[in-house]
């Protein structure tokens, strides 16, 4: 299949009486069938109307989009580490990766950009940590240093989400790539489960071997980190909050990120806390400590997990009421010409992007146009953007 | 699909993190017998089939319970080995072991996710879930990798640790006993590494002053399981990401439906799974106005369980 490249936004304001171009199949008609489709979806009522009615340029629509190329080079290269591709191929990947970035970073949302910042930050300490961990031989630093690399490599999964999901939808990804935010954002979730439960069996060691492991240098490191993941928490704080309406597939990305610096600075402010205790001379204060951050950190992640995890089990949507759903399916069984729905799918791609499947019996010899038209009306309302309607004859 | 991962599993390291092999990783675990996704896929051949029938569920059922069965005999012969191996590594003093163990310990995890992956499998599909619960089988193998990565880290971590400060000795002849018992009981999956360590044990019992290999081995081992997961964590990001699935040629299908009479045009065209070896379709055809819609339908969902073998199938008709 040959991709071409996007540059022009008019694509996708094409209107819909070029229908010669639906027999042919080269990948610009391609595109132009899936355009077409997202504005069909909106019911098939007005098609010319709406087509006129959009801006010739799309606000979601950067002026310079990234050329489909590069990421399908990286994609089959970065992935497919049985190390296929030669040296050169590596070489040139390399260099497609640090343009991308450079072109990411120019074009970027403001989110993006913060997103990198934090990021780079974050690998500067923990590179500084590690060098001086292994000049001085400190083993604590050393540890403290892969916990935050892991944590960087996630936060550089989720930017690396924020990117990819403004590509239009292609061959191989039908519903488009704004899920990969809704990924980024479960596997941020998972791993601040796994943080809050290894801080669980720190403690437990901490109880059982009854010593203190945390040597006061590591106090310097938590006050840093802390300090750092502050200004993430500053950057992200319009989501800092527990329970979120998620609207848009940025807003679970986003939601994670902020989750994810908040529960690392409850960690640092806890490993501060215990030690300062502990220099009180109070006992057990280590266990506390890890115990009470651990049971924070599962507590606050515990809604996103279940939102995101949610979205991918391809559960129907949080936000659409089961009633709702048994009013449309009343609605629609009390027409005259239906017998029966046999299935009626609802999941959500990204929050707020509801697809529909629904399967009726009806009575045979009569005009569909109209049914179709009553369903698409009634689950428009409900905010089913995509509906595929097959309608059995008797 | 089931030939490949039929493949995949008979390589190497087939880690039993290969959750939604985990039916082949039972059948290699315990004899030959045909796959539980080849049984799904056989009874739900017909149009009518949605994926939480009736008649589905009692045959998947019988299976499932014998899968269930053999999985938990697996888990407990694991975490009896792990024990073992636990003991003998911190006695040998030897990291390979213990490395080892930590990786039976993420099989046992891997195992009790399976379990709880295929007893999820026989809850029946809600108004909420309407899709039944397929898709937890690879939230847990997503699971699972993470975990695999993390414990991975761990070990590099405390390898490079060790390799910094310097270890104690490593008993030689033990590592050998130990991991010659595992390579017994651990069969395909991670007969390479056992082999491997009792390589390192062995040459360790003949030249003691090269304990450094034990720290090799961790790295190596440590390098081979992240390379056996990639495979798996694209798979699992193409399912997740309502990507077509690879198997479909969904050119070849588009232009298939549009050379079927009557059909004018074929668009909004998406083909994903639930989970591997689970496809569905969905798209809207346009036909001539004059058509009778009923035959073209027909046609069209024939068509596409016959050529393409997707069963589960929403065709939308539309008159030009």
């Amino acid at each position: 299949m040959e991709r071409s490249i996007s540059f022009n936004p008019r694509f996708d304001n094409e209107f819909p009486n070029e229908r010669s171009s639906d027999i042919g199949y080269s990948a610009n008609d391609r595109r132009l069938a899936y355009s077409r489709s997202f504005q069909q979806s909106h019911g098939p009522r007005t098609p010319a109307v709406t087509e006129a009615a959009k801006p010739y340029l799309d606000r979601t629509v950067s002026s310079i989009d990234m050329p489909p190329e590069i990421y399908a080079v990286d994609g089959n290269d970065v992935f497919s580490g049985e190390g296929k591709a030669a040296a050169a191929g590596k070489v040139s990947v390399l260099l497609h990766m640090v343009w991308e970035i450079y072109g990411v970073l120019r074009n970027g949302n403001r989110q993006i950009k913060r997103l990198f910042l934090l990021i780079s930050l974050n690998v500067a300490y923990s590179t500084t940590e590690l060098l001086i961990g292994l000049l001085t031989g400190r083993v604590g630093l050393v540890s403290d240093a892969f916990h935050l690399t892991f944590g960087c490599g996630l936060l550089t999964f989720s930017l690396f989400a924020m990117a990819t999901s403004r590509k239009k939808p292609d061959h191989a990804y039908s519903y488009g790539y704004k899920r990969l935010e809704v990924l980024a954002a479960f596997t941020n979730a998972l791993f601040l489960m796994f943080m809050s439960f290894s801080l669980a069996v720190e403690a437990l060691h901490a109880f059982i071997q009854d010593e203190s492991e945390h040597k006061h240098y590591l106090i310097v490191s938590a006050v840093t980190n802390l300090l750092v993941n502050l200004i993430g928490v500053w950057f992200f704080r319009h989501y800092a909050r527990v329970n979120i309406a998620y609207r848009k597939a940025e807003d679970m990305n986003y939601h994670s990120v902020c989750l994810h610096v908040i529960a690392d600075s409850i960690r640092s402010a806890g490993l501060i806390l215990a030690s300062w205790l502990l220099s009180l001379g109070v006992e057990n204060a280590e266990v506390l400590c890890l115990g009470l951050v651990s049971v924070t950190v599962f507590m606050l992640v515990m809604p996103l997990f279940k939102a995101t995890g949610g979205v991918l089990l391809q559960m129907a949507p949080p936000n659409i009421p089961s009633s709702a759903l048994n009013k449309c399916l009343r609605q629609i069984t009390s027409r005259e010409d239906v017998m029966e729905v046999l299935q009626a799918r609802f999941w959500e791609v990204v929050p707020g992007h509801t697809v529909g499947s629904l399967r009726l019996q009806v009575k045979s010899g009569i005009d569909e146009r109209p049914l179709l038209q009553y369903v698409y009306d009634v689950y428009h309302d409900l905010g089913v953007q995509d509906l595929t309607l097959q309608t059995d004859y008797t | 699909m089931e030939s490949q991962t039929q493949h995949e599993c008979n390589n190497k390291q087939c880690d039993s993190v290969e959750i939604h092999h985990h039916y082949h990783h039972v059948v290699e675990i315990s004899s030959g017998e045909a796959s539980l996704v080849g049984a799904i896929k056989k009874t739900c051949g017909e149009a009518s089939c949605g994926f939480s029938d009736d008649k589905t569920i009692s045959r998947d059922a019988a299976e499932r319970k014998a899968s269930m069965r053999k999985l938990l005999v697996a888990v407990v012969l694991c975490v009896l080995f792990i024990t073992v191996e636990v003991v003998g590594g911190i006695k040998a003093n030897s990291l390979a072991i213990l490395t080892d163990a930590a990786h039976l310990l993420s099989d046992v995890a891997a195992f009790a996710i399976s379990l709880f992956s295929l007893w999820a499998l026989g809850w029946k599909a809600t108004p909420r879930q309407s899709y039944g619960f397929f898709r937890i089988e690879i939230l847990g193998a997503l699971f699972s990798v993470q975990m695999i990565w993390l414990l991975a880290g761990i070990l590099v971590y405390e390898a490079i640790a060790r390799l910094h400060n310097g270890s104690g000795e490593v008993e030689g002849s033990l590592m050998f006993i130990v991991s010659a018992f595992g390579a017994y009981l651990h069969a395909l999956g991670d007969l390479i590494q056992s082999i491997g360590v009792m390589i390192g044990g062995a040459i360790i019992w003949y030249k003691p002053e090269w304990k450094i290999i034990d720290l090799i081995c961790t790295l190596v081992f440590s390098v081979i399981v992240l390379g056996t997961t990639v495979k798996m964590l694209r798979n699992i990001l193409e399912v997740l990401m309502e990507s077509t699935p690879s198997e479909v040629d969904a050119t070849k299908l588009e232009k298939g439906v549009c050379e079927i009479e009557d059909v004018v045009a074929v668009h909004e065209l998406h083909i994903w799974s639930i989970t591997l070896g689970k496809i569905l379709l969905a798209c809207h055809v346009k036909i001539r106005q004059e058509a009778d819609g009923d035959i073209v339908l027909d046609k069209v969902i024939d068509y596409i369980i016959k050529e393409h073998n997707i069963s589960h199938v929403t065709i939308q008709i539309e008159r030009q």
